[in-house]
């Protein structure tokens, strides 16, 4: 492009012009409103013995399942909009326990963070791990809340009394509009669980001969003994149970996600799944007016010669 | 990070910075001189050339620090209010799912399961309300089973404090409950903390428990040493005597719910047993305990943080100014040669 030096210097005073008036924009063109999606949801922690085996890569080191759940809940509190409501509940035996009701993120951030940093296995309550009528009880207990949040579910999926390939526990009531993720922990090599004392302290690892290896009800039935020997007896061993958590995902119509690494891939999986809610924010323009302003400052300051006499 | 006294929202947009020497390389605005020894040497010119690269450089800056996003983070101020400090201890236990039960009247059978009147629900009703009574207070609550944990430590905020509270009326009771456990870990939330004004623990079960006589020595030393106050709000169950009522029966004295109030009265420190036998005697406690506990207290408030681009953009505009005026004059002098 050619101008003369005449045009040139008008030219430059007319870009300096424009770069006041983006700047005055910025002090004073009127915030405006603006809606954002928000969630109300529900995490629940599985603080079962088998989250206790560590099995996870997080940063370069191997953490146990439990604190990776811990610390993927976090992530995604922080990565949650401002508007959202969030509440805490914790798995052990066959039910959720809810910590604390959905609460709004941003302004109780602290005190979430802080209880969620409370929370792991010397507060359950049992020894038993049954995922399946925990998930339902989550689902009630959700039902109960206005509004009834949706639920992150996070477990390794590892049932403690075994259950049958078919006969498991399904939920019978109607899920009134209650959805959720699960998230799956764990990796796919069965290892041996941690064992804890009941006050907490540690104890070895569970032996094959400490657990069941079937469900509660295989005695009852007529199977000759040569199906029940051919049984394999490794419930004494954990790793992530997806094709038990992919059933329980198909059958409450809820979303499933394996080992994710990124908060979004969960935030995104809730967003295709759960009911969302339009939060009015109001939304600061002056970003933008300050970046097209430097960025005509720097068209104009360039080194090299844009424009040519 | 800091810099300028200030916290910075996006710090990588700092990475901007060197932008503001584009103006000292610049050429654009340059004419094309044949040869640049015809020019004479005009130290005035030199000096505005100067100034007006530096104020250029000066508008580039302030903008890219506005686009960091500047701010005072979120401050805690300490101001004197009225109140007190209140860890609550919920029982847990099953038996809590039972509705009041009242002297003279049949057992009710049926469990309500934390519906309708069971106790549970009550004892959350009635916290809510007193919660709600006290802006200035600091809220901290007890998850106990037969293990306890400090669920939400001492917090002003009273959205956490409700949707806790709310919590711990949901689902059915837990069977075992361990007290002297979930006293201990009350008292030890105090112990982390500074001197704020009255503390309280406010224990709110439907039964005694025998302690052993360690945890009593260690409770007795705590609370102590950590000037307590507790409120024990007693759901009398349906065995119907009054806690503080003497009785020739000898079995009723010796019942857990006595013992423990025998034991709290011998701790010398403030106590006081609310012993709740309706609706309406839960509310007058949790009136009681309102008046009482209206002391001084060292409040920490926070104020939220402010965004601080406005200086930054005034600097730029007023700086701009100076340029554009002295742009447009020099077009104006330009064009004037010309003719």
């Amino acid at each position: 492009m050619k101008l003369s030096y005449q045009s040139r210097i008008a030219a430059s005073a007319f870009l300096m012009l424009l770069v006041i008036i983006l700047i005055m924009s910025a002090l004073w063109f009127p915030r405006t409103d603006r809606t954002v999606k928000v969630m109300d949801l529900m995490f629940v922690l599985d603080i079962t013995q088998s989250m206790d085996v560590a099995d996870v890569e997080y940063n370069g080191e191997t953490i146990t399942r439990l604190a990776w759940a811990k610390e993927y809940t976090k992530q995604t509190l922080q990565a949650l909009p401002c508007g959202s409501h969030v509440g805490l509940a914790a798995f052990s035996e066959s039910r959720s326990l809810v910590l604390i009701n959905p609460v709004e993120i941003c302004s109780s951030y602290n005190d979430l963070s802080q209880m969620l940093f409370k929370i792991d296995g010397s507060i359950a309550w049992a020894l038993s791990s049954e995922v399946s009528k925990a998930v339902f009880g989550a689902i009630d207990q959700a039902k109960l809340m206005d509004p009834s949040p949706d639920l992150v579910f996070i477990t390794d999926g590892h049932e403690a009394p075994p259950l049958h390939e078919t006969l498991f526990p399904k939920y019978k009531k109607k899920l009134d509009g209650v959805s959720g993720v699960f998230v799956g922990v764990g990796g796919d090599n069965l290892l041996p669980i941690p064992k804890h004392k009941f006050d907490g302290t540690a104890d070895g690892f569970w032996k094959q001969s400490e657990v069941l290896h079937e469900d509660v009800y295989a005695s009852l039935r007529s199977e000759s003994a040569e199906v029940r020997a051919a049984r394999p007896r490794n419930e004494h061993l954990s790793s992530q149970k997806q094709s038990h958590l992919e059933n329980l995902a198909s059958m409450l119509n809820f979303d499933y996600v394996v080992s994710p690494t990124k908060s979004n891939a969960v935030i995104n999986a809730l967003e295709n799944r759960v009911k969302t809610r339009d939060q009015v924010v109001d939304y600061d323009w002056a970003p933008w007016f300050a970046s097209i302003a430097l960025f005509l400052l720097v068209l104009l300051y360039l080194p090299f010669r844009l424009i040519r006499d | 990070m800091t810099l300028l006294g200030l916290q910075w929202a996006s710090p990588m947009m700092l990475l901007l910075l060197p932008l503001l020497l584009l103006p000292w390389f610049t050429h654009n605005q340059d004419k094309t001189v044949a040869w640049s020894h015809f020019v004479p040497v005009d130290p005035l010119s030199n000096l505005i050339g100067l100034t007006f690269k530096t104020l250029a450089s000066v508008v580039i800056a302030s903008l890219i620090l506005t686009l960091a996003g500047p701010y005072i983070p979120e401050q805690t101020i300490e101001r004197v209010g009225n109140g007190a400090e209140v860890v609550i201890l919920v029982d847990r236990s099953r038996s809590m799912d039972d509705p009041f039960s009242t002297r003279g009247k049949a057992l009710a059978v049926n469990r309500t399961v934390g519906k309708g009147d069971s106790k549970r629900r009550l004892a959350k009703k009635y916290l809510m309300e007193f919660v709600d009574k006290r802006p200035d207070d600091r809220f901290g609550f007890v998850l106990f089973s037969d293990k306890a944990l400090d669920l939400l430590p001492l917090t002003y905020n009273k959205d956490s404090i409700r949707a806790t509270i709310n919590a711990s009326a949901l689902g059915k009771g837990l069977s075992e409950t361990n007290i002297a456990k979930a006293m201990i870990k009350a008292a030890e939330m105090y112990e982390k903390e500074s001197y704020h004004g009255s503390r309280t623990v406010l224990l709110v079960s439907d039964g005694g428990q025998e302690f052993s006589a360690e945890d009593k020595k260690t409770i007795a030393e705590l609370y102590k040493r950590e000037t307590l106050t507790l409120y024990w709000i007693y759901m009398r169950s349906t065995t119907g005597l009054s806690i503080e009522e003497e009785s020739d029966d000898d079995s009723w004295s010796k019942t857990p719910e006595k013992r423990l109030h025998k034991f709290f009265k011998s701790l010398d420190i403030p106590y006081r047993v609310f012993d709740i036998e309706s609706v309406k005697s839960f509310s007058e406690a949790i009136d009681t305990i309102d008046k009482q506990q209206d002391q001084t207290l060292i409040v920490e408030e926070i104020i939220p943080r402010v965004t601080k681009t406005e200086p930054f953009f005034w600097l730029a505009m007023m700086t701009m100014l100076i340029l554009v005026l002295a742009q447009f004059y020099t077009a104006w002098g330009v064009r004037k040669a010309h003719e």
